[in-house]
Protein backbone atom coordinates (compact mmCIF):
# COMPACT_ATOMS: atom_id res chain seq x y z
CA UNK A 1 0.00 0.00 0.00
CA UNK A 2 1.25 3.04 -0.53
CA UNK A 3 0.00 5.80 2.00
CA UNK A 4 0.81 9.52 2.19
CA UNK A 5 2.80 10.71 5.59
CA UNK A 6 2.67 14.66 6.66
CA UNK A 7 5.56 14.79 8.79
CA UNK A 8 5.90 17.79 11.47
CA UNK A 9 7.49 20.93 10.83
CA UNK A 10 10.56 20.16 13.02
CA UNK A 11 11.30 16.75 11.03
CA UNK A 12 11.19 17.93 7.95
CA UNK A 13 14.53 19.02 8.53
CA UNK A 14 15.27 15.58 8.16
CA UNK A 15 13.73 15.49 4.57
CA UNK A 16 15.23 17.96 3.14
CA UNK A 17 12.54 20.21 3.85
CA UNK A 18 9.81 17.78 2.13
CA UNK A 19 6.65 18.01 4.37
CA UNK A 20 4.88 14.74 2.50
CA UNK A 21 7.05 11.47 2.03
CA UNK A 22 4.97 8.25 0.22
CA UNK A 23 5.68 4.65 2.35
CA UNK A 24 4.55 1.24 1.65
CA UNK A 25 3.55 -0.84 4.60
CA UNK A 26 -0.36 -2.74 5.88
CA UNK A 27 -0.11 -1.03 9.01
CA UNK A 28 0.77 2.46 10.82
CA UNK A 29 4.01 0.24 12.35
CA UNK A 30 5.04 -0.45 8.84
CA UNK A 31 4.07 3.00 7.20
CA UNK A 32 6.66 4.38 10.18
CA UNK A 33 9.18 1.60 9.73
CA UNK A 34 9.24 2.38 5.93
CA UNK A 35 9.90 6.17 6.84
CA UNK A 36 12.73 5.96 9.39
CA UNK A 37 14.53 3.47 7.25
CA UNK A 38 14.41 6.32 4.38
CA UNK A 39 15.36 8.60 6.90
CA UNK A 40 17.38 7.21 9.64
CA UNK A 41 17.21 10.10 11.54
CA UNK A 42 13.85 10.48 12.15
CA UNK A 43 14.15 7.17 14.14
CA UNK A 44 15.03 8.90 17.26
CA UNK A 45 12.25 11.53 16.77
CA UNK A 46 9.69 9.03 16.13
CA UNK A 47 10.50 5.73 18.10
CA UNK A 48 12.05 5.59 21.72
CA UNK A 49 12.53 1.91 20.94
CA UNK A 50 11.71 -0.68 18.79
CA UNK A 51 8.10 -0.70 18.28
CA UNK A 52 7.75 1.81 20.78
CA UNK A 53 6.34 5.65 19.81
CA UNK A 54 7.76 8.83 21.56
CA UNK A 55 4.95 9.68 23.42
CA UNK A 56 5.13 13.16 22.96
CA UNK A 57 4.49 11.92 19.08
CA UNK A 58 0.55 11.54 17.82
CA UNK A 59 -0.85 9.95 15.08
CA UNK A 60 -4.15 10.94 13.19
CA UNK A 61 -5.39 8.33 10.40
CA UNK A 62 -6.93 10.46 7.67
CA UNK A 63 -7.83 13.23 9.78
CA UNK A 64 -8.57 10.94 13.05
CA UNK A 65 -6.90 10.34 16.20
CA UNK A 66 -5.52 6.49 15.68
CA UNK A 67 -4.91 5.96 19.07
CA UNK A 68 -4.73 3.11 20.97
CA UNK A 69 -2.32 0.62 19.32
CA UNK A 70 -1.30 3.33 16.48
CA UNK A 71 1.25 0.80 14.80
CA UNK A 72 -0.81 -1.88 14.62
CA UNK A 73 -3.89 0.44 12.86
CA UNK A 74 -4.70 -1.41 9.28
CA UNK A 75 -4.36 1.34 6.22
CA UNK A 76 -5.35 1.60 2.81
CA UNK A 77 -3.85 2.72 -0.29
CA UNK A 78 -3.70 6.13 -0.74
CA UNK A 79 -4.44 6.90 3.15
CA UNK A 80 -2.93 10.05 5.33
CA UNK A 81 -0.82 9.46 8.49
CA UNK A 82 -0.47 12.84 10.53
CA UNK A 83 2.51 13.02 12.79
CA UNK A 84 2.09 15.80 15.10
CA UNK A 85 3.84 16.50 18.68
CA UNK A 86 1.68 16.94 22.09
CA UNK A 87 2.55 20.75 23.21
CA UNK A 88 3.15 21.34 26.99
CA UNK A 89 3.67 24.80 27.38
CA UNK A 90 1.07 27.96 28.39
CA UNK B 1 -30.76 42.62 36.19
CA UNK B 2 -27.97 45.06 34.82
CA UNK B 3 -26.91 48.16 35.61
CA UNK B 4 -27.04 50.97 33.28
CA UNK B 5 -23.15 50.99 33.28
CA UNK B 6 -23.06 47.23 32.38
CA UNK B 7 -25.77 47.66 29.68
CA UNK B 8 -23.23 50.46 27.96
CA UNK B 9 -20.29 48.15 29.03
CA UNK B 10 -21.62 44.94 27.02
CA UNK B 11 -23.44 46.87 24.69
CA UNK B 12 -21.89 45.34 21.82
CA UNK B 13 -22.29 41.87 22.87
CA UNK B 14 -25.77 41.90 23.84
CA UNK B 15 -26.23 42.67 20.53
CA UNK B 16 -25.18 39.50 19.14
CA UNK B 17 -28.13 37.03 17.94
CA UNK B 18 -28.31 34.36 20.36
CA UNK B 19 -26.01 36.29 23.37
CA UNK B 20 -28.81 38.99 24.04
CA UNK B 21 -29.13 39.93 28.10
CA UNK B 22 -29.88 36.67 28.69
CA UNK B 23 -26.58 35.56 27.74
CA UNK B 24 -25.03 38.44 29.02
CA UNK B 25 -26.60 37.39 32.70
CA UNK B 26 -25.19 33.79 32.25
CA UNK B 27 -21.98 35.32 31.90
CA UNK B 28 -22.31 37.63 34.88
CA UNK B 29 -23.45 34.58 37.22
CA UNK B 30 -20.61 32.16 35.81
CA UNK B 31 -17.67 31.55 37.72
CA UNK B 32 -14.33 30.86 35.94
CA UNK B 33 -11.31 28.79 37.56
CA UNK B 34 -8.39 30.20 35.24
CA UNK B 35 -4.97 27.90 36.41
CA UNK B 36 -2.07 29.61 35.66
CA UNK B 37 -1.69 33.75 35.18
CA UNK B 38 1.02 33.41 32.82
CA UNK B 39 1.08 33.13 28.51
CA UNK B 40 -2.49 31.43 28.28
CA UNK B 41 -3.49 32.94 31.11
CA UNK B 42 -3.16 36.85 30.66
CA UNK B 43 -5.15 36.73 27.36
CA UNK B 44 -8.05 34.24 28.76
CA UNK B 45 -8.39 36.62 32.03
CA UNK B 46 -8.56 39.57 30.40
CA UNK B 47 -11.19 38.74 27.41
CA UNK B 48 -13.15 37.12 30.50
CA UNK B 49 -12.99 39.77 32.54
CA UNK B 50 -13.06 42.20 29.44
CA UNK B 51 -16.69 39.93 28.59
CA UNK B 52 -18.60 40.35 31.87
CA UNK B 53 -18.24 36.84 33.61
CA UNK B 54 -18.87 37.50 36.87
CA UNK B 55 -16.50 35.81 39.08
CA UNK B 56 -12.71 35.00 38.10
CA UNK B 57 -10.35 32.50 40.38
CA UNK B 58 -7.10 32.40 39.45
CA UNK B 59 -4.51 30.60 40.48
CA UNK B 60 -0.28 30.16 39.82
CA UNK B 61 2.28 29.81 42.21
CA UNK B 62 5.00 32.06 40.49
CA UNK B 63 6.33 35.66 40.54
CA UNK B 64 6.60 37.83 37.74
CA UNK B 65 10.30 37.67 35.66
CA UNK B 66 11.73 39.62 33.44
CA UNK B 67 11.83 36.90 31.06
CA UNK B 68 7.85 36.82 30.86
CA UNK B 69 7.22 39.97 29.62
CA UNK B 70 7.67 38.51 25.99
CA UNK B 71 3.83 37.29 26.17
CA UNK B 72 2.47 37.18 29.96
CA UNK B 73 0.94 40.37 29.05
CA UNK B 74 -1.33 41.07 32.50
CA UNK B 75 2.55 41.74 33.83
CA UNK B 76 4.58 44.59 33.35
CA UNK B 77 8.33 45.67 33.79
CA UNK B 78 7.14 47.40 37.08
CA UNK B 79 5.49 44.05 38.70
CA UNK B 80 8.69 42.24 38.22
CA UNK B 81 9.37 39.91 41.75
CA UNK B 82 5.48 40.02 42.29
CA UNK B 83 3.29 37.60 42.69
CA UNK B 84 1.65 36.86 39.53
CA UNK B 85 -1.87 36.73 40.96
CA UNK B 86 -1.19 40.16 42.53
CA UNK B 87 -0.49 41.56 39.69
CA UNK B 88 -2.97 39.59 37.62
CA UNK B 89 -5.62 40.78 40.57
CA UNK B 90 -4.57 44.67 40.11
CA UNK B 91 -4.78 44.64 35.96
CA UNK B 92 -8.47 42.98 35.88
CA UNK B 93 -9.42 45.14 38.64
CA UNK B 94 -8.37 48.20 36.80
CA UNK B 95 -10.55 47.04 33.43
CA UNK B 96 -13.69 45.81 35.30
CA UNK B 97 -14.18 46.91 38.50
CA UNK B 98 -17.52 44.76 38.39
CA UNK B 99 -16.24 41.32 38.43
CA UNK B 100 -15.43 39.29 41.83
CA UNK B 101 -12.19 38.16 41.51
CA UNK B 102 -10.30 35.29 43.65
CA UNK B 103 -6.45 34.79 43.55
CA UNK B 104 -5.09 31.87 45.32
CA UNK B 105 -0.94 31.59 45.39
CA UNK B 106 -0.41 27.81 45.85
CA UNK B 107 0.82 24.92 43.26
CA UNK B 108 -2.00 22.71 41.77
CA UNK B 109 -1.59 19.36 43.08
CA UNK B 110 -3.49 16.77 43.65
CA UNK B 111 -4.59 17.54 47.42
CA UNK B 112 -5.81 20.93 46.71
CA UNK B 113 -7.46 20.69 43.31
CA UNK B 114 -11.22 19.61 44.19
CA UNK B 115 -11.40 22.43 46.51
CA UNK B 116 -10.59 25.12 43.84
CA UNK B 117 -12.79 23.65 41.58
CA UNK B 118 -15.45 24.44 44.10
CA UNK B 119 -18.36 26.85 42.93
CA UNK B 120 -16.69 26.96 39.26
CA UNK B 121 -18.48 26.53 36.33
CA UNK B 122 -15.71 26.12 33.47
CA UNK B 123 -12.24 25.54 33.96
CA UNK B 124 -9.40 27.22 31.72
CA UNK B 125 -6.40 25.29 30.92
CA UNK B 126 -3.34 28.07 31.22
CA UNK B 127 -0.39 25.70 32.48
CA UNK B 128 2.80 24.99 31.37
CA UNK B 129 3.20 21.37 32.08
CA UNK B 130 1.02 18.39 31.69
CA UNK B 131 1.50 16.90 35.01
CA UNK B 132 -0.57 19.88 36.46
CA UNK B 133 -2.67 19.29 33.75
CA UNK B 134 -3.83 15.75 33.80
CA UNK B 135 -4.97 16.55 37.77
CA UNK B 136 -6.75 19.20 36.17
CA UNK B 137 -8.08 16.82 33.73
CA UNK B 138 -8.68 14.03 36.58
CA UNK B 139 -10.77 16.61 38.87
CA UNK B 140 -13.06 18.27 36.37
CA UNK B 141 -14.41 14.64 35.14
CA UNK B 142 -14.76 13.99 38.66
CA UNK B 143 -16.57 17.10 39.53
CA UNK B 144 -17.90 17.05 35.96
CA UNK B 145 -16.70 20.52 35.26
CA UNK B 146 -16.09 21.27 31.58
CA UNK B 147 -12.25 21.66 31.51
CA UNK B 148 -10.65 24.00 28.21
CA UNK B 149 -7.49 22.94 27.11
CA UNK B 150 -4.99 24.74 25.39
CA UNK B 151 -1.34 24.63 25.31
CA UNK B 152 1.43 26.29 23.08
CA UNK B 153 5.11 25.70 21.93
CA UNK B 154 6.85 28.17 19.81
CA UNK B 155 4.51 29.19 17.05
CA UNK B 156 2.59 26.68 17.62
CA UNK B 157 -1.05 26.02 19.78
CA UNK B 158 -3.62 23.53 20.29
CA UNK B 159 -6.98 23.72 21.88
CA UNK B 160 -9.63 21.05 22.62
CA UNK B 161 -12.86 21.40 24.85
CA UNK B 162 -13.53 19.00 27.61
CA UNK B 163 -17.06 18.25 28.29
CA UNK B 164 -16.64 15.56 31.31
CA UNK B 165 -18.79 12.26 30.60
CA UNK B 166 -19.74 13.41 26.78
CA UNK B 167 -16.52 14.13 25.09
CA UNK B 168 -12.44 12.78 24.68
CA UNK B 169 -10.59 13.83 27.78
CA UNK B 170 -7.30 14.66 27.87
CA UNK B 171 -6.35 11.40 29.04
CA UNK B 172 -7.77 9.94 26.47
CA UNK B 173 -4.24 9.68 24.41
CA UNK B 174 -2.03 9.27 27.03
CA UNK B 175 0.73 7.76 26.05
CA UNK B 176 3.13 8.18 29.33
CA UNK B 177 4.67 10.67 31.50
CA UNK B 178 5.95 13.68 29.38
CA UNK B 179 8.70 15.91 31.14
CA UNK B 180 8.43 19.56 32.16
CA UNK B 181 10.85 21.52 30.47
CA UNK B 182 11.52 25.31 29.35
CA UNK B 183 9.84 25.76 26.14
CA UNK B 184 10.09 28.49 23.53
CA UNK B 185 7.46 30.84 22.64
CA UNK B 186 6.55 34.25 21.10
CA UNK B 187 4.06 36.06 22.92
CA UNK B 188 1.29 36.20 20.20
CA UNK B 189 0.99 32.38 20.30
CA UNK B 190 -0.44 31.91 23.29
CA UNK B 191 -2.07 35.50 22.50
CA UNK B 192 -4.17 32.95 19.70
CA UNK B 193 -4.56 29.92 21.55
CA UNK B 194 -6.30 31.82 25.35
CA UNK B 195 -8.25 33.77 23.14
CA UNK B 196 -9.84 30.68 21.34
CA UNK B 197 -10.27 29.03 24.75
CA UNK B 198 -11.61 32.28 26.29
CA UNK B 199 -14.20 32.20 23.44
CA UNK B 200 -15.09 28.63 23.96
CA UNK B 201 -15.55 29.32 28.14
CA UNK B 202 -18.10 32.05 26.73
CA UNK B 203 -19.77 30.05 24.31
CA UNK B 204 -20.34 27.32 26.38
CA UNK B 205 -21.71 29.68 29.19
CA UNK B 206 -23.51 31.14 27.26
CA UNK B 207 -24.81 27.95 24.68
CA UNK B 208 -24.41 29.16 21.73
CA UNK B 209 -22.23 27.94 18.94
CA UNK B 210 -20.52 24.26 18.35
CA UNK B 211 -17.74 23.41 20.80
CA UNK B 212 -14.68 22.43 20.31
CA UNK B 213 -15.73 18.79 21.60
CA UNK B 214 -13.83 15.08 20.17
CA UNK B 215 -11.73 17.65 17.61
CA UNK B 216 -8.25 19.12 18.36
CA UNK B 217 -7.67 22.08 16.84
CA UNK B 218 -3.85 22.63 15.76
CA UNK B 219 -2.37 26.26 14.82
CA UNK B 220 0.69 26.82 13.20
CA UNK B 221 1.63 30.20 13.35
CA UNK B 222 4.46 29.66 10.91
CA UNK B 223 2.84 28.61 8.00
CA UNK B 224 -0.37 30.28 9.31
CA UNK B 225 -2.52 26.78 9.22
CA UNK B 226 -5.44 26.24 11.29
CA UNK B 227 -5.15 22.16 10.98
CA UNK B 228 -8.15 19.66 13.07
CA UNK B 229 -8.22 16.41 13.99
CA UNK B 230 -10.71 13.88 15.46
CA UNK B 231 -10.35 12.38 18.84
CA UNK B 232 -12.02 9.78 20.22
CA UNK B 233 -13.70 8.99 23.54
CA UNK B 234 -11.07 5.87 25.07
CA UNK B 235 -13.33 3.54 26.46
CA UNK B 236 -10.56 2.28 28.97
CA UNK B 237 -9.10 6.03 29.49
CA UNK B 238 -7.89 6.16 33.67
CA UNK B 239 -9.65 9.40 33.96
CA UNK B 240 -13.23 9.17 32.09
CA UNK B 241 -13.35 5.63 30.78
CA UNK B 242 -15.48 4.76 34.24
CA UNK B 243 -17.47 8.07 33.50
CA UNK B 244 -18.22 6.93 30.02
CA UNK B 245 -18.90 3.31 30.65
CA UNK B 246 -21.46 4.79 33.48
CA UNK B 247 -23.53 7.15 31.02
CA UNK B 248 -23.60 4.38 28.52
CA UNK B 249 -25.33 1.84 30.71
CA UNK B 250 -27.63 4.55 31.76
CA UNK B 251 -28.57 5.64 28.31
CA UNK B 252 -27.49 9.16 28.59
Amino acid sequence: MSVQINLHKTHRRYTNGQETINVEGETVGQCLEDLVVKYPPLRKEVFVKAGKLNPLMEIYLNGESAYPNELAREVKEGDRINLIYMLAGG
Amino acid sequence: MFTKGELKRYDRQIMIPGLGKKGQEKLKKAQVFICGAGGLGSPIAIYLAAAGIGSIKIADHDRVELSNLNRQILHWEEDIGRKKIDSARDKLNKLNTSIKLEIIHETIDEENVLQMLDGVDAIADAMDNFQTRYILNKAAIEKNIPFFHGAVNGFEGRVMDIIPGKTACLRCMYHGPIPSEKFPVIGVTPAIIGSIQAMEIIKYIVGIGELLVDRLLVFDGLYMEFKEFKVKKNPECEHCGKMMKKNDNSGS
